[in-house]
């Protein structure tokens, strides 16, 4: 081996740098070429976790991994790059609520090996013995500390961790500007209610989620988006059968009918918001200010998941920062990774669609457990759509 | 009288060119043209889960569609010997197999098979030698073969029912007169007669399965067929690799009912 | 004795499919029917009438059920009678047998793309943009009980066609001549020759769609935007979201009930209308 092939300049690492950020080589190229590789390789056996390393070489994860997650929430680039570095392909299963991925454990047999349940599920999924508890040191990119706990603490139950937080944000909801008297957005969730029922007849969708769209028809009376005292969801329910007739859909993949126009106001969250306005500037995002949804989703791994190795191999390759930032990019969520936030262009983290004015942040809740389980929401939800 | 039948041809082929028309799309968004390409084919052909969910719908088919006409000829020709109370019992059972909406044979399966297995594992784990790890049961290849196989095999029953009314009874009795075995009865006059309705029953059987999406959604456990790939896709936010899948299988099913009436023309021909 | 150990053999593989297959699930949905939900879904034993008692929670879904299926089988009826008649009578022997080849060919590929394909053509930049463009300003079509309406037909108007085609087919076109030769008129001819020699392809296809439609799941979903609601897609929610398996057994019990008695009555009411014909079964 000459030194000739290790050798690399200052500028031609930069430019490596930079075109390994914005997608259009892969890491293992990068490593390759930058000898980071061999760098890694050896320091990486001298202190583990020093470095963010491949946990695993080509071929020895197996050919796949299935990944059960949310519509619009990755970049295909980085699972083009994982299977590229680890050459298994990663399957992705878009689901759009919580209970139907519950529903589809419960019953058994999901064969996923990743899922993105969202903080309020975990401990139901832990109770349930539906998760599997998670070793660290199969995760050395993952770095607790640079975590804000906000975001991460609903990952552990009962002192073990479960799941690493992937992205947090808000439920607020889209609107084509376009439609609404001059040009203005709305600001409340009582304004979007009345304006389905008015105006925008038949131009609204509503998600195909019990927490969110319960949630925010209980905020039309000013009750908590967790609520699940009869009387109050009683209110909501007769909010949301009045409703009905004027919906556009009820769906929770709400993108493909707002850039067609067929819709011209959703609920939505944060990134759905920030992908619609980066490419139609006329569709704006509003947090109703009475409130709504905070929420953060996780990565896990379910019971029995059928290839465990990738499985780490997969989550320990999107905690990367490097990756992390291009997932960002791509979808619109923040992180709760200081690492990572760090390294976004400054325009993005003072973005107002990511990270909203501390008075509209104030007013939002985390969902609450109760809410999954509980029956009478679930039932209310279920007669609201076969209404 | 032609008009009309020109206008629901156009409504028969209308949305098949529109699929077909955007599985061309150079962009990736479906619903918006952007040039001529066949990236997307070549995108559906080298993506191992296409390739594997095809696999699984084509063995799955082939499979429940086999055990369809074998197990539904055997039951169909005993069926014509057998009177009293097991007929009626077996005649009930068929009917409700065929009206039984597929819906409810996805979630009977599962729920009956989820508590079945719920029972059978912890024995199996209590009855097992220590050490050795014991079978697992849960839903995927089996019960989806096992749930298509019960609709289809129905179909079969009847249509072969309705060939053996059909058929001539003087044949076989004429042929034991002549002190033939019965397995020689029905090698020699039964099988040729009935063969047509069984080719028909396993190709029904066959584009049952391979087709079906409401049973698998259900029952397929971890497997996934190609109709709940498709699926899923949709639900994923389009791109046109859904249209080239659809156009491919399309095309390919062409070809086969074209080949087949050629071959049958051929062997016509022969016959003459 | 032979002959019957023999036949009771080959009906043994059958015989146990039905059994583990459909007998024991079924009886586990009607267990579990009488159960209750679990506490984070699921089902708990109980004997209960409770599931019952809340059907009328579901009533809408049944209503369009019954209401969207019989109407989805009399337009594909309607619609397919003409064409299936033109190809019997009507077209020359040489073309017959493509033109019924291309009814099926539509069949062949999955009702997932055809009716996807129907979203794109539904939407806002398909025909409404079409009517539009003809000075019919906001026309929406998806997401509306028409909608479902249209895939329902598109997705089944094979099904329809063929057997009504078989039994056209079958017709003595001598009849027809003798008829027209009496001097009947071509309307005579049909409402008292060819009509009623149709009627068990008519009866076959209608059944056929019927059965089918009674389930339908996809198309609801796909065309309806999760508003236009049947049995079918009431039940991929019950077990799919709420996970309450003992309240969608008794959804299911009732489907099963509902769809027995309806068609035992069409199938009573066809051979009193003088179908008195063997062939009202499948194709």
């Amino acid at each position: 081996m000459s030194n000739n092939n290790n050798y690399i300049s200052k500028q031609k690492f930069m430019e490596e740098l930079y075109r390994y950020k914005k997608g259009s080589v892969t890491r293992r190229h990068f490593m390759n070429v930058t000898g980071l590789g061999a760098a890694s390789a050896v320091m990486g056996a001298a202190m583990p976790g020093l470095l963010p390393r491949p946990a695993f070489a080509a071929g020895d994860i197996g050919d796949r991994v299935i990944l059960a997650t949310w519509p619009n929430y990755h970049d295909p680039a980085n699972f083009d790059a994982f299977s590229e570095a680890t050459g298994a392909r990663v399957q992705v299963n878009v689901f759009g609520s919580n209970e139907e991925m519950l529903a589809k454990l419960q019953a058994g047999g999901s064969g996923w090996d990743v899922y993105v349940p969202t903080n309020y599920t975990i401990t139901t999924y832990v109770d349930l013995d539906l998760i599997e508890p998670l070793d660290t040191s199969r995760l050395p990119n993952y770095n607790a500390p640079s975590y804000d706990p906000r975001y991460a603490e609903a990952g552990s139950v009962g002192g073990k961790l479960y799941a690493v937080p992937k992205n947090w944000g808000s439920t607020g909801f889209v609107v084509n500007t376009k439609h609404t008297d001059g040009g203005q957005p709305l600001t409340t969730w009582k304004e979007f209610w009345d304006i389905t029922m008015n105006q925008f007849s038949g131009r609204t969708t509503v998600h195909d989620y019990q927490l969110t769209t319960i949630g925010n028809a209980l905020k039309y009376f000013g009750y908590s988006f967790n609520s699940i005292d009869e009387k109050e969801l009683a209110d909501a329910e007769q909010l949301l059968l009045d409703v009905k007739p004027h919906l556009f859909a009820i769906s929770s993949d709400i993108q493909p009918s707002m850039r067609s126009g067929d819709s011209w106001l959703a609920m939505a969250w944060s990134g759905d918001g920030k992908q619609l306005n980066t490419d139609m500037p006329e569709i704006a995002y509003v947090l109703g200010a009475e409130g709504g949804e905070l929420w953060s989703d996780y990565y896990a791994i379910p019971k029995g998941a059928p290839h465990m190795d990738a499985a780490y191999a997969l989550i320990n390759f999107m905690l990367d920062p490097a990756v992390n930032t291009k997932e960002v990019l791509a979808h619109g969520y923040p992180t709760a990774d200081a690492t990572t936030t760090a390294m976004l262009p400054v325009a993005l983290q003072n973005d107002p669609i990511l990270y909203p004015a501390q008075d509209l942040l104030d007013a939002l809740e985390f969902g609450a457990a109760a809410t999954l389980t509980d029956p009478n929401r679930a039932e209310l939800m279920a007669r609201f759509k076969s209404a | 009288m032609k008009l009309y039948a020109i206008v629901v041809y156009l409504f028969l082929y209308i949305p098949i060119g529109v699929i077909a028309l955007f599985s061309f799309n150079a962009g990736r968004h479906a619903s918006q043209l952007q040039g001529f390409s066949v990236k997307w084919y070549a995108i559906a052909l080298d993506n191992p889960f296409v390739m594997d969910a095809l696999k699984t719908s084509l063995i799955v088919a082939f499979i429940s569609a086999t055990c369809a006409s074998v197990f539904g000829t055997m039951a169909a020709i005993s069926l014509q010997g057998i009177k009293g109370p097991l007929r009626t019992i077996f005649d009930m059972m068929i009917y409700v197999a065929l009206m039984i909406p597929g819906i409810v044979i996805g979630i009977a399966t599962l729920i009956g098979l989820v508590t079945l297995f719920n029972q059978l594992n912890p024995l199996l784990e209590a009855l097992w030698p220590a050490g050795l790890q014991p079978p697992k049961f849960s839903m995927g290849f089996g019960s989806l073969i096992a749930a298509h196989t019960l609709f289809t095999m129905a179909v079969v029953i009847i249509i072969i029912r309705a060939r053996l009314a059909g058929m001539d009874r003087a044949l076989t009795e004429a042929s034991s007169d002549l002190y033939a075995t019965p397995l020689a009865t029905f090698r020699q006059v039964t099988l040729p007669l009935i063969f047509p309705a069984i080719l028909a029953g396993f190709l029904l059987s066959f584009t049952f399965s391979f087709d079906d999406f409401i049973v698998a959604f259900f029952v397929a456990g971890s497997e996934t067929t190609l109709p709940v790939y498709v699926f899923s896709s949709i639900r994923r936010g389009v791109t046109p690799e859904v249209n080239a899948i659809g156009t491919m299988v399309l095309a390919a099913s062409l070809t086969m009912l074209v080949s087949a009436q050629v071959l049958l023309r051929r062997g016509e021909g022969k016959n003459k | 004795m032979k002959q019957r150990t023999r036949n009771w053999l080959l009906l043994a593989p059958a015989g146990t499919w039905f059994l583990v297959m459909l007998i024991v699930p079924l009886t586990v949905v009607l267990i579990f029917s009488f159960g209750e939900r679990g506490a984070s879904g699921g089902y708990v034993p109980a004997l209960t009438l409770e599931q019952y008692a809340n059907l009328p929670a579901r009533w809408t879904a049944f209503k369009n059920t019954m209401v969207l299926a019989p109407a989805g089988t009399m337009a594909a009826l309607l619609i397919a009678y003409p064409l299936a008649y033109f190809l019997a009578v009507r077209a020359s022997p040489r073309w017959k047998t493509i033109l019924l080849v291309l009814v099926i060919v539509p069949f062949w590929t999955s009702i997932l793309i055809r009716s996807y394909a129907w979203i794109f053509l539904l939407g806002g930049r398909g025909i409404p943009a079409l009517l539009g463009w003809a000075g019919l300003e906001d026309i929406r079509l998806i997401n509306t009980p028409f909608a479902v309406l249209i895939g329902i037909i598109y997705g089944y108007l094979p099904l329809m066609v063929f057997p009504i085609f078989v039994s056209l087919d079958r017709l003595d076109k001598r009849l027809l001549e003798a008829s027209s030769d009496l001097g009947a008129r071509p309307w005579h001819t049909f409402v008292h020759v060819t009509l009623p020699l149709s009627i068990p392809g008519i009866a076959t296809g209608c059944m056929l769609v019927f059965i089918l439609l009674m389930g339908e799941f996809l198309i609801p979903a796909m065309l309806g935007g999760g508003k236009v609601f049947f049995v079918g897609n009431a039940l991929v929610d019950l077990f799919l979201q709420s996970r309450n398996w003992a309240y969608g057994s008794a959804v299911a019990v009732t489907l099963v009930v509902v769809m027995l008695v309806t068609v035992t009555a069409y199938m009573r009411l066809i051979k009193r209308l003088g179908a008195q014909r063997e062939d009202v079964a499948i194709m």
